[in-house]
């Protein structure tokens, strides 16, 4: 076991943001298996690299993720102060302890970073925990993983372990499974699982910040969210703040390598990064299966950086870089994904149940070439149904994924419909599209 | 006090009452399910919408006020 620093720099330089305070080198995949990674911080090396974990006041906190801007990184990209106060607030109003919730449910096929994550640096991320916990006033203190994660369940159970055994100072944490579905790490099934209900997602009148867990004020958090509130809490010793970098899962030539880069890196050093070689690829799916398709010629300039790409119309969502070689077909792509979205509903709401397979069979048509101009614009029509239509935003990625497609692959859009051959039909699938029950 | 129609959509099971009782608040989509209108509920529609409301067999529908 060796200590390893955090900050990596000269000494002959300004003392900068270490380029990768998460991640020491990139994490591959050689398939679903975690087994490939021995790397682990162990309480003693997490201490030796980071120091003690600071206690500080919850304003002092605030301060902190205000000064920085820190965002959720499960997808959302909210604001961690604005949803911190708000319980915080709550807490106060209602005289009622708060739920803290470490999210690792990584539902999104194509996503490892939080898994990676957990596995490189579990004490860092059980630390932003703490201080979250702390920080809102918080009476229940969970991590969710999904059940078929025994790998990070593990990794989870002995961390916490460790630091029962060190005596740590922090509130005690419970670990909770539920279902590995595509939609459980949802943050409203989340709350809704916790409160003894399944886990699926719920219709919320009030935000689970103020009304969450059998009405306590709830706090969800993405474990890459808390790693780098366990970053920025010691801000004062490392001078990291943990703001400046983004874990993305990068899936090139079908292999998913979790890899830490800069806002000032564009989408073509993150690709490279993430081991993709050779002819650049004609498009990536940014974000996640609910992100969005964006042609190579436009998306390789872009910085990974969440207020350039809303600027652009685009956004990190979980970290996703999926990129598509220039031989494989789009639509087709777009259809196995869309075909998956439809099956992972959880069959709840109306426009979603039904307006999921409506989208997703019309594309399926399109890429036989069994697809007219009149369904093409039914297709136009129940995305406008469907989306913003839902207790969650399942539906809204399904549809923009789809419509981003049709933008993006829109040659082929007219290829298929006339029936002429498209080169990329016999290309094996390059998108992960898991087995729905 | 301003008022706007809301649904649960888990709730809700495309029974479209809401639609024969509020027509010009509620319309419904290609699946039968409903589409409420955004903007705020002067009087008489909020009457329109009580009715809808009360009459939803499923208890989807609901008024959210603020003050």
């Amino acid at each position: 076991m060796t200590a390893r620093p955090p900050v990596l720099h000269l000494a002959s330089e300004p003392a900068p943001e270490p380029c990768r305070p998460l991640l020491e080198a990139p994490v591959r995949f050689a398939d679903d298996h975690l087994g490939v990674l021995h790397v682990r911080d162990h309480l003693d090396e997490h201490r030796a690299a980071f120091g003690r974990r600071p206690r500080l006041s919850a304003d002092e906190v605030l301060g902190l993720l205000d000064a920085t801007a820190l965002t959720g990184r499960g997808g959302g990209h909210f604001p961690v102060a604005r949803k911190w106060r708000t319980t915080r607030d709550a807490v106060r109003a209602t005289g009622r302890t708060a739920v803290v919730v470490a999210n690792a449910g990584e539902g999104e096929p194509a996503s490892a970073k939080d898994a990676a994550l957990l596995v490189a640096r579990p004490h860092l991320v059980l630390d932003g925990l703490a201080t979250a916990a702390e920080t809102v006033g918080a009476g229940d203190v969970v991590v969710w993983t999904h059940g078929d994660a025994h790998e990070l369940h593990r990794v989870l159970a002995g961390a916490l372990a460790e630091r029962r055994a060190a005596g740590l100072v922090e509130p005690s944490v419970r670990l909770v499974s539920g279902p590995g579905r595509y939609l459980s790490g949802e943050a409203s099934a989340v709350v809704r699982a916790l409160s003894g209900g399944p886990a699926l997602p719920e219709f919320r009148r009030r935000p689970a910040a103020v009304e969450g867990v059998r009405g306590r004020p709830t706090v969800v958090n993405n474990v890459e969210t808390l790693a780098r509130v366990g970053l920025l809490a010691r801000s004062g010793a490392t001078g990291a703040t943990g703001a400046g970098t983004s874990l993305l899962t990068v899936l090139a030539a079908r292999r998913r390598t979790v890899v830490e880069v800069p806002a000032t890196a564009l989408l073509a050093d993150a690709a490279r990064a993430g081991g993709w070689h050779g002819a650049p690829p004609q498009a990536v799916l940014l974000g996640g299966y609910g992100g969005s398709w964006v042609p190579w010629s436009e998306a390789a300039g872009l910085r990974v950086d969440e207020v350039a790409l809303r600027e652009a119309g685009l956004s990190l969502g979980a970290g996703v870089l999926a990129l598509l070689p220039a031989g494989a077909c789009g639509l087709a792509e777009t259809a196995r994904v869309s075909a998956y979205l439809a099956a992972s509903s959880a069959r709840q709401c109306g426009p979603c149940v039904f307006g999921l397979p409506a989208i997703s069979g019309v594309v399926e048509a399109l890429v036989r070439g069994d697809a007219r101009k009149a369904d093409l614009r039914r297709l136009q029509r129940f995305a406008g149904e469907v989306s913003g239509r839902g207790a969650c935003h399942h539906p809204d990625g399904a549809v923009r994924m789809t419509l981003s497609a049709l933008r993006t692959f829109a040659g082929d859009v007219e290829r298929h419909r006339r029936r002429r051959p498209c080169a990329g039909v016999d290309h094996p699938p390059v998108l992960p599209v898991p087995v729905t029950p | 006090m301003s008022a706007r129609l809301g649904v649960d959509p888990v709730a809700c099971e495309g029974v479209g009452m809401c639609a024969h009782l509020a027509p010009e608040l509620v319309r419904l989509d290609s699946w039968g399910y409903p589409i409420l209108t955004a903007r705020e509920l002067d009087g008489r529609d909020e009457r329109r919408a009580g009715q809808a409301v009360t009459g939803c067999p499923r208890r989807a529908l609901f008024l959210d006020r603020r003050g």
